[in-house]
């Protein structure tokens, strides 16, 4: 009994899924209206623009790296698929300009993280305003309206499929895949490695650079799609799409278990730290708390949760080497 | 002994001087004095940041809480003055709160052995909640205009404003104690390596918990400044500024990876870009330019010391082939 716990303990998605569970139980308790269609979709809704971006991430934090610039992008992308719409080219041209705009953003980051080898919180709150200003520049006060946005985006943002709306699906389908590709394939492994120990993944012969700018792009074209989940979640984008969302995406990511310090997190859990947090706001509001309590409570749950997973860490750590060996 | 990072830090002030040259040629409302008084008070609030900031990230660690510590400090000052305190009461209770900010943010870091970036995520989202907590979203106006005066107005006779005084002060202490003391050499000494640190017996994790909370502190100053200069406290000022902080920190010459940077540097760099976004603004460049343009001026504060360094390795592999 004792060992299945100790192994669900090594599983760092589990205690978030708890947490999940725990905070959802004990709202419905005390207010039984919670869990219900609206309250579901509030939810999901809420969660799939974080979610989508925090895939791109989790890549790049597994890595002990870190990308701000992943806010400026989605919203960047998010006006120009209403913009490039706007001249009456079809779904299939926008998304690829998004994705040629997230791409191109990628692969400047991960040229000068991986080939410059300059630091990444820094190359990334450059490109964070770099992005921000062209982006502005471009807008120049106008707005993307609900009638700009393509009708399939549109539609998926507004409807649902058993009561999920699609653009959660649309995020869960990419988080699950990305998870695919994190445990099996070997590239990606390879991004652990480098996690937890740079020199020694570089002497086992990993391509480090060409590893660290792959994942970089692919946080880029993950962003610049995140733009379209941007768009059809809101039906509307402006100069201020996307404003502040890197933090929040890092959040739902460190919650998630995708540590800082690199070498561990998967996507999926990423996407339950997303959950959680977003849960816990709408148990706020259930509650009846006030919601100037949210944010707050937002940055606690961060705090408690980076410390649980210390704590655990060290409490699990000799069960680990252990199964190393 | 110490590390300089090719010289970016002088250079930096090369680069003031010829902003300021070329601006006053560019247009004659930049050189004059109420533009220069201007500039400065813009600066204020970051450069009382920047300073506390440069010896975190040289010690190798980071702090991203600042921007919503100076905002909990002006909502705590707005507070007590709305029941009724004192207000030379509420000026005191500002920089304590951030203080306390700081010793919470330091001691998890240290006594938690957390990272601080992770943690300082965490705690920008949780001071930020709580000046929302504090406020509502009912701003606190009327403050005390003898007070505010200090704020917006200039020293009598000068073109300096009452800001400068602080900046003086405090830019002297953290001159002296980066780069003349214990203390300042200690902090070195942690951000190039801190297993050395700890087996030389620098008191790693007091120091660091220190520099937290300086830091902190040196954030509820400045939000007594921002409080001031503005006469209002509301929960949601401050925005972003944590960003511009390290932003013109790393600019300065302070290197990200630890045990690199100097105090001029650094001073000179949040007075540089002051600078150029006073020159852009007189000239009629757009804001978006100007986010380009700091975005474009960070980068280079890494690039060029790194393509100087390539070089340099390159030309030393030539040699010895």
């Amino acid at each position: 009994m004792n060992k299945i716990v100790l192994r669900l303990l090594n599983v760092r998605e589990v205690p978030v899924f708890v947490a999940l569970l725990l905070v959802l139980t004990v709202t419905e308790i005390a207010n039984p209206h919670f869990i219900s269609k609206s309250g579901a979709q509030d939810l999901f809704l809420g969660v799939a623009v974080i979610a989508t971006l925090s895939v791109g991430q989790t890549f790049v934090i597994t890595m002990r790296h870190v990308d701000l610039s992943v806010g400026s992008t989605a919203g960047f992308t998010a006006y120009m698929i209403g913009r490039v719409s706007g001249y009456h080219h079809g779904l299939i041209f926008c998304l690829l300009v998004a994705l040629a705009i997230g791409l191109i953003v990628g692969a400047c980051n991960g040229f000068l993280v991986a080939y410059l080898k300059l630091p990444s919180l820094v190359v990334t709150l450059s490109s964070l305003w770099i992005v921000r200003g062209i982006f502005n520049q471009i807008v120049s006060g106008n707005t993307i309206t609900d009638n700009q946005v393509p009708n399939s985006l549109g539609y998926l943002g507004r409807h649902s499929f058993l009561d999920i709306p699609y653009v959660f699906i649309v995020a869960l389908v990419l988080v699950l895949v990305a998870s695919f590709v994190m445990r099996n394939l070997r590239p990606a492994r390879d991004l652990y490695a480098m996690g937890s120990n740079p020199p020694a993944s570089a002497l086992a012969g990993i391509p480090v650079a060409r590893r660290t700018f792959f994942a970089f792009l692919a946080c880029g074209a993950v962003s610049g799609l995140g733009g379209a989940i941007l768009l059809a979640r809101f039906h509307s984008a402006d100069s201020n799409s996307g404003l502040g969302l890197e933090l929040n995406v890092i959040a739902a990511c460190v919650v998630g278990g995708v540590a800082i310090a690199g070498g561990v997190g998967t996507p999926y859990g990423a996407l339950l730290g997303a959950l959680l947090l977003q849960s816990i706001t709408l148990a706020l509001g259930a509650l009846g708390v006030s919601q100037f309590w949210q944010l707050a409570v937002n940055g606690a749950l961060l705090i408690s949760a980076i410390s649980l997973d210390r704590y655990l860490s060290l409490r699990v750590k000799p069960t680990r080497i252990l199964r190393a060996t | 002994m110490k590390k300089m990072s090719f010289g970016w830090d002088k250079g930096i002030l090369v680069f003031l001087f010829l902003t300021i040259i070329v601006g006053s040629f560019i247009t004659p409302y930049f050189a004059n004095a109420s533009n220069m008084s201007f500039v400065i008070q813009d600066i204020g609030e970051f450069m009382l940041m920047a300073l506390p900031v440069t010896f975190l990230i040289i010690a190798g660690e980071i702090d991203l809480s600042i921007g919503s510590t100076v905002s909990l400090s002006s909502a705590s000052i707005g507070l007590s003055y709305r029941h009724g305190l004192p207000f030379w009461l509420c000026i005191i209770i500002g920089p304590l709160v951030g203080l306390l900010c700081g010793l919470i943010n330091g001691i998890l870091v240290t006594k938690f052995g957390l990272q601080s970036l992770a943690v300082t995520i965490g705690t920008l989202a949780l001071y930020r909640g709580l000046c929302f907590v504090l406020l509502g979203n009912q701003p606190v106006n009327q403050m005390p205009s003898s007070y505010t005066d200090l704020g917006s107005n200039s020293i009598p006779h000068t073109f300096f404003p009452y800001v400068s005084v602080l900046i003086v002060i405090f830019g002297a202490i953290a001159w002296f104690t980066l780069h003349y003391s214990r203390l300042g050499r200690w902090t070195y000494a942690i951000g190039i390596n801190v297993e050395a640190a700890k087996f030389s017996g620098i008191p790693v994790a007091r120091m660091k918990l220190a520099l937290f909370a300086i830091t902190g502190l040196m954030a509820g100053i400045a939000g007594v400044v921002y409080t001031f200069r503005f006469a209002s406290a509301s929960p949601d000022g401050a925005t972003g500024y944590e960003l511009s902080v390290i932003a013109s920190v790393l600019f300065g010459g302070v290197s990200i990876a630890g045990g690199v940077g100097t105090i001029w540097g650094v001073m000179g760099a949040v007075l540089e870009l002051g600078a150029i976004r006073s020159v852009l603004q007189l000239s009629n460049v757009s804001v978006n330019t100007l986010l380009v343009v700091s975005g474009g001026l960070l980068l280079l504060s890494v690039a060029v010391p790194r393509a100087i360094e390539i070089y340099r390795n390159r030309r030393k592999l030539v040699s010895k082939s």
